[in-house]
């Protein structure tokens, strides 16, 4: 039974929030079918267990299932994958060998006695008993700004949200000023229906909730709100060598990886933990040790490499492993990561989290770490995977047409995820606008949305008035939304049908990827034209 | 005859009950949709379609024996989400190191609101290979875990 034959929409009022910044499985490891492979083998369900429910997956989630969370190989059993999500392989670990060893300074030992407060000494008492679960020796002091992926507010969320708010109820805060994802929806600038909109307001009814006690708890306004924290019209890139405790799969391996901060892949409500305490235990990607690389990856290609295609590409095969990239040092001239280029990394580095579980990535002659320790960041006992032309069309390959009506044309453009740089909405305002007056036209065949923070798209307008207005007039529109959340809205799939540039979108959504240039040619045109 | 196996007791505790398999990674978002999102509070049917072992079953209560979870990190507010409405599990039994998804769950859920599912980690491949849904299940706070 195919899956599209198997889901059925059940009669629900829900949306998926999905805070699909996932930490996958390893079931894509190349060893797994391609996300959103063809699902023949889905069984029949088995109701069981006197349970009312009907066994049916909610329809407004099959995509969501579709990405490779399932830990399955292409024969259809279990993969066998032994990850932690944090970055620390604990593949060979034993309860023989494993032993509580935090040990806490005066300071943090007054914490969980109480003499900072009941709740404090609950969030420690938390603290301590997740170090130890993952071999921590000791907490460290955190610094620069926390980010918290704790964005969405459907109503299983209620518990983590109180959790919250006893905590800033009793005073808590978080150590320094702190950045949050995107919202999962957009009021503004999407041009939501009667019924988009009631979708919205009856999946996200504590969506209010949680903005209010993210804002008690030390967020700034959400003109902030954003997955690229580090951005600068964001301002959250603390130094290199600071540690910091953040969530988003996305924002954790570019913080890891180009800014040089150590954090480890944490869960959500672990980054709030960590943020009101100003403490993280110290283990994993945190560590030297754990930022080793086990993987070489060896890019040949002819040309520059399609970021999302690359980055898709080293998530399947590392999964959770740390990979050092060689040969792209090239397309970032003088080895340098700028305002103008960083959107590659941005682009390979999500794509890595979502198609795989990588927490941080080296790249050879880029990064900070390879400038200082070149090769001696590969473990001795490496792997090697070579990346050239064929193989980033074998990827390419995989990317399977999902719509509901595969032959249909495009409706909507999602260009941007996660959130915009600057550099690339002019980009992609330029390149719109000037093919449409190409082509005769004063508006795109298609809405395109433009994911970016609220600071970004103000830059635009303050620094490219007239390209501003001429992009919003086509059709362009900017939103600080979350793509991912928004595209997984209940009805999605069979009522849009989209095209992206971003791999991470690909790997949670109905939403076709292609390469720019086809992008603009199919907004302008409304038909795809390879 | 039973068989015996020791892991970590990441939250101990001592309670009996009946086994619920899944061999392969539990994936905790997608096998609680219809209670995240769809206001189901009285039951938990899983929702992972790509469970063949779960797929449907009622999740409420049960003794979940698995390697590891997968799936978004959301998932630790899905762990106490469930507790919260009183269709989270009685224990996760891990043959795997624990994942942070969860870790997170699990232990915020334990120390904040008291409610805890009793969660023993690193019992091995054997295990996983040894248990089978409606097994008898006992679990001792050492992390000792009787199968049969």
């Amino acid at each position: 039974m195919k899956r599209r034959e198997f889901v059925k929409t059940m009669p629900l009022t829900a949306l998926v929030p999905a805070g699909l910044a996932v930490q996958t499985g390893a079931a894509l490891a190349e060893n797994a079918p391609a996300a959103g492979a063809p699902t023949g083998q889905v069984p029949a369900p088995a109701i069981s267990g006197g349970s009312p429910g009907t066994g049916e997956v909610p329809g407004f989630a099959k995509y969501m299932l579709t990405s490779d969370m399932n830990g399955l190989g292409p024969d259809g059993k279990p993969t066998g994958q032994k990850m932690t999500f944090t970055g620390a392989s604990m593949a060979d670990a034993t309860a023989d060998a494993a032993s509580d060893q935090l040990t806490l300074t005066e300071e943090e030992q007054a914490i969980l006695d109480g003499k900072e407060g009941p709740e404090k000494a609950k969030l420690m008492k938390i603290l301590v008993a997740f170090g130890n679960a993952f071999g921590a020796e000791k907490l460290v002091d955190l610094g620069g700004a926390p980010h918290s992926n704790l964005f969405i507010g459907a109503p299983y969320m209620e518990s983590m949200i109180d959790m919250l708010n006893e905590c800033a109820d009793a005073g808590l805060k978080s150590y320094a000023p702190y950045t949050v994802n995107p919202r999962p929806y957009d009021v503004y600038n999407v041009q939501n229906n009667a019924e988009e909109m009631g979708l919205i307001y009856q999946g996200y009814p504590l969506q209010a909730k949680l903005d209010y006690v993210h804002s008690k708890l030390g967020a700034p306004d959400l003109n902030y709100r954003s997955c690229a924290c580090y951005l600068p019209e964001v301002g959250n890139a603390p130094e290199s060598g600071t540690y910091v405790a953040w969530c988003e799969s996305s924002a954790v391996n570019y913080g890891n990886s180009v800014l040089g901060i150590r954090t480890n892949r944490n869960g959500a409500g672990m980054d709030m933990i960590c943020a009101m305490l100003g403490k993280a235990p110290l283990f994993g990607l945190m560590t030297d040790d754990g930022r080793q690389a086990k993987w070489l990856i060896d890019v040949k290609t002819s040309q520059e490499p399609d970021w999302g295609t690359l980055g898709t590409a080293i998530g399947r095969k590392c999964v959770e492993d740390v990979p050092y990239v060689a040969g792209i040092d090239t397309y970032f001239e003088g080895g340098e990561v700028t305002p103008d280029n960083l959107h590659k990394l941005k682009a390979m580095g999500s794509a890595t989290a979502s198609s795989g579980a990588v927490g941080l990535y080296h790249v050879e002659g880029v990064t900070p770490e390879p400038k200082e320790k070149g090769r001696d960041l590969l473990v001795e006992d490496y792997q090697t995977y070579v990346y050239d032309d064929a193989e980033q069309q074998r990827i390419i390959d995989t990317f399977e047409n999902l719509w509901e009506d595969a032959d249909g044309d495009p409706t909507a453009a999602f260009i941007g995820c996660p959130h915009n740089t600057y550099h690339e909405v002019v980009k992609w305002g330029k390149l719109v606008t000037e093919a449409l007056v190409k082509a005769g036209q004063e508006q795109a065949a298609i809405p395109v949305y433009l994911f970016c923070v609220n600071k970004v798209r103000d830059r635009l307008l303050m620094e490219e008035t007239e390209l501003a207005g001429n992009m919003f007039r086509a059709g362009m529109h900017a939103t600080n939304m979350c793509a991912v959340v928004y595209s997984g809205m209940k009805g999605f799939g069979g009522r849009v049908r989209g095209i992206t540039n971003s791999a991470k979108t690909r790997s949670y959504s109905s939403i076709r990827y292609f390469p720019d240039q086809i992008l603009v040619n199919t907004i302008v045109t409304g038909k795809i034209k390879a | 005859m039973a068989k015996t196996f020791k892991g970590r007791p990441v939250l101990p505790g001592n309670i009996e009950g009946e086994a619920l398999v899944s061999k392969q990674p539990f994936n905790t978002t997608a096998s609680y949709f219809e209670n995240m999102f769809a206001g189901n509070t009285e039951t938990a049917p899983c929702t992972d379609a790509n469970n063949a072992e779960l797929t449907g079953k009622d999740l409420k209560g049960a003794i979940m024996c698995t390697p590891q979870t997968v799936g978004s990190t959301m998932g630790a507010g899905a762990i106490m989400g469930m507790n919260g409405i009183g269709v989270g599990f009685k224990a996760m039994l891990f043959s795997s190191h624990i994942d942070s998804i969860a870790a997170g769950g699990v232990i915020i859920d334990s120390i904040w609101n008291d409610r805890t599912v009793v969660t023993i980690d690193m019992l091995g491949d054997e295990f996983m290979e040894t248990v089978k849904t409606g097994d008898k299940i006992k679990i001792s706070e050492d992390g000792t875990v009787e199968v049969g």
